[in-house]
């Protein structure tokens, strides 16, 4: 699990300050669902500070953007999938991962069991495991969907495909993280 | 909302039993959604991203006025 620390019920808790009102409100509303998609997208606890600072400070320099079309944390996601895929454009990460199309990630699973674990002290580094080891696009999307404020047509809006696409994906990803997970153990 | 959550039988009594005999009780998810909700409030965000934010906010320069407003004046 990821090092403790006390999270704010609001920045006034923490005797802070946001000098803009609207990002003030943004950030005790949305910060912890936004933080914790960069953490389990990038995998890196540090990556995951600096990309929570840079969504919000770009979405103060974009707030006059925003017309409410979608709602506050589906606009902060969309700024957060795109700086985080960004942060991941190297070689290396292109790389890494087969395409979530290919057949591999239907053979890793027998079927959708219960995720059971014996302790929960070193649940965190078994997500993170486990979703490391996902194509990217199946990480998102189980990151995506586990957020119970996104509507499925929602996450095909940010993943840019059907809400049909993103159940059928799912599937796939679900199976693919319950092999990996049952795995880790 | 988007996931169903109903047990089987034999999953309750499994859950059941496991609860009554170990003290630091198993944890059981039923999808891959509820495990990462659980995650996800297990872990906090970092008060120094607010108090960065703080500074960057404050560092930054004024939004600049457009070309037009610096000539022709006004807003």
């Amino acid at each position: 699990m990821n090092a403790p620390c006390e999270a704010p019920a609001s920045l006034e808790a923490a005797g802070l300050r946001i000098a803009s009102a609207e990002l003030s409100e943004l950030y005790t509303a949305h910060s912890r669902a936004i933080y914790y998609l960069a953490l389990r997208f990038l995998g890196d606890p540090q990556k995951a500070e600096d990309a929570t600072h840079d969504v919000f400070l770009k979405a103060l320099r974009k707030f006059d953007q925003f017309r409410g079309e979608s709602s506050a944390r589906t606009w902060l996601y969309r700024i957060a999938i795109n700086h985080c895929r960004n942060l991941q454009q190297t070689w290396h990460e292109r790389h890494m991962f087969p395409n979530s199309d290919s057949p591999i990630w239907e053979q890793t699973a027998a079927g959708e069991s219960p995720l059971r674990i014996l302790e929960t002290k070193e649940l965190g580094a078994r997500i993170q495991k486990t979703l490391d080891a996902l194509p990217p696009e199946y990480r998102l999307l189980l990151l995506l969907v586990s957020d119970q404020e996104l509507s499925y047509e929602q996450v095909g809006l940010l993943t840019e495909q059907s809400s049909d696409a993103v159940r059928g994906k799912l599937h796939r990803a679900r199976k693919a993280f319950a092999a990996l997970f049952a795995k880790s153990e | 909302m988007k996931q169903e959550t109903k047990l089987s039988t034999g999953q309750q009594h499994e859950q059941t039993a496991e609860a009554q005999t170990v003290k630091t009780t198993p944890q059981q998810f039923e999808n891959v959604e509820q495990l990462l909700r659980y995650d996800a409030a297990q872990t906090p965000v970092p008060p120094e991203i607010a108090s960065r934010l703080n500074r960057s906010v404050e560092q930054s320069p004024p939004p600049r006025r457009p070309w037009w407003r610096r000539i022709f004046g006004g807003g």
